[in-house]
């Protein structure tokens, strides 16, 4: 039985090298689009973090779910940890969305459902971790917490609907066909496939190894406040 | 049942009469939305041709803006007094003390919204007087207050409390401020029902969840 330490480098290692291969394919093996270009490649980075941001949000949720009904406080970490994750992918899909709009849409922002949807969950999640910043208690802050978490993750789904409603120009790759979609080729999906896989698996290794930093940290913050306590009756007492 | 119901009754009348004898909540709210009519009035320059279409959005600004300054207060008598725990020992069924606090802001949402009405129709010269524009104002203001009990109930216990909850809610919000400004913009322009009616389902959709959500998870905001 392998340690958990040489099973965590085990995990570095295949992610680093499953995005390394990725990469190549995406320069090398995948075809230039014909209408957008090179600059079109941005897009098989763009919809893994967009997958992995969604990915964060949906583990959040459901280990919020899973904290209030059974307290256990790894729990909360796991959900803080996925929340921080799902934001930072959220942002780069944000941004590299951003490179490939500027030259297929001639703007680097547009008022569509997909980007006003995402930015407005990263808002969301921004403010979960004021919440968290506010509350001294862990308990009540792994708890309140939580509860965000799960209200957060019901709206999203309503206002993707709503957004969508108004009007889009995103392309759409699964499910029905709008007007700006791209064909795509066996080689770009293989490629796309991939490059979400390698992706997925960098956001395990990143959930872990966060979600035991943050633990070790409440571990220390523990033991200092017990300290001072300690401390504190000394003073009191001698 | 009937045991539940009129607990509910005594938290819910419990609540007006503390409004009714300060009147601080609403006097404030009040101030704040005539005032942010006046603002939006030079902000936008509003022209009469444009009023129609505009009115249900600057409406609904006007109307949270200052609903969330009552939501800020209507935790603050159960915090500073401490009559909190008292409730919570008193009251059978926690859930009853977050329905009851639901309900009463929604009213106090009401009485904003049958008073800034009439006052915008006066200043404006504009007709308001329609069943389906209340009938929008009057749903989303229910989600309001649904989504901003729970989140009040939580700000109030942080060390930010006010500052923090405009933060919370407002993107939680985005589907009801999509929808109220869209359907009430549909009848204000006198457009089909068949138009509009998705964002009245959407209100009531939201209603819906944010409700049974926070019936569900209140209990673990009050347990100490």
């Amino acid at each position: 039985m392998l340690s958990w330490n040489k099973k965590l480098t085990f995990l570095a290692i295949l992610s680093g090298a499953l995005v390394l291969i990725a990469f190549a394919l995406v320069l090398f093996y995948a075809p230039v689009e014909q209408n957008m270009g090179v600059v079109q490649k941005v897009f098989y980075f763009h919809v893994a973090a967009a997958w992995l941001g969604m990915l964060g949000f949906l583990v959040a949720a459901v280990c919020s779910v899973m904290y209030l009904s059974k307290g256990n406080p790894n729990l909360d970490a796991v959900a803080a940890s996925s929340v921080e994750i799902g934001l930072l992918f959220t942002a780069i899909a944000n941004f590299s969305g951003m490179i490939w709009a500027r030259p297929a849409w001639n703007t680097w922002w547009t008022w569509d459902p997909r980007l006003t949807t995402m930015t407005i969950m990263a808002f969301t999640y921004i403010a979960y971790f004021l919440l968290r910043r506010g509350i001294d208690d862990p308990a009540k802050k792994a708890r309140f917490g939580s509860i965000y978490l799960i209200i957060g993750f019901a709206t999203v789904p309503l206002t993707f609907f709503s957004a969508r409603l108004l009007r889009t120009i995103h392309p759409t790759i699964f499910g029905s066909a709008g007007t700006g979609d791209m064909a795509m080729t066996p080689a770009m999906y293989q490629t796309m496939g991939l490059s979400i896989f390698a992706f997925s698996v960098l956001f395990a290794l990143l959930l872990i190894v966060r979600s035991r930093l943050r633990l070790n940290e409440q571990w220390l913050e523990e033991q200092e406040a017990m300290e001072q306590e300690e401390e504190f009756g000394e003073v009191v007492n001698g | 049942m009937k045991n539940w119901l009129s607990t509910l009754k005594t938290l819910i009348w419990k609540d007006l009469l503390q409004e009714w004898r300060s009147k601080d909540m609403l006097t404030a709210m009040l101030a704040f939305a005539i005032l942010s009519i006046f603002i939006f009035n030079y902000a936008m320059e509003l022209d009469p041709r444009q009023r129609a279409e505009l009115a249900p959005g600057i409406l609904w600004v006007v109307i949270t803006f200052s609903g969330t300054l009552g939501l800020n207060r209507s935790f603050v008598a159960e915090q500073e007094q401490g009559s909190f725990d008292a409730l919570v020992m008193a009251v059978p069924g926690l859930a009853s003390i977050w329905f009851a606090k639901q309900i009463s802001n929604f009213l106090m949402m009401l009485v904003l919204i049958v008073i800034v009405l009439p006052i915008y129709s006066l200043l404006y010269n504009q007709n308001l007087f329609i069943p389906g524009l209340w009938l929008t104002l009057i749903l989303g203001a229910w989600s309001f207050s649904a989504a901003g009990t729970l989140l009040a109930s939580m700000t109030a216990q942080t060390r930010m409390r006010d500052l923090l909850l405009p933060v919370l809610l407002f993107p939680i919000l985005m589907p009801v401020n999509m929808a109220v400004v869209k359907a009430g913009t549909g009848i204000m322009t006198g457009a089909a029902l068949a138009s509009y009616q998705v964002w009245l389902s959407i209100l009531l959709v939201y209603g819906i969840i944010m409700t049974t959500i926070s019936f569900m998870v209140f209990d673990y905001v009050i347990l100490e």
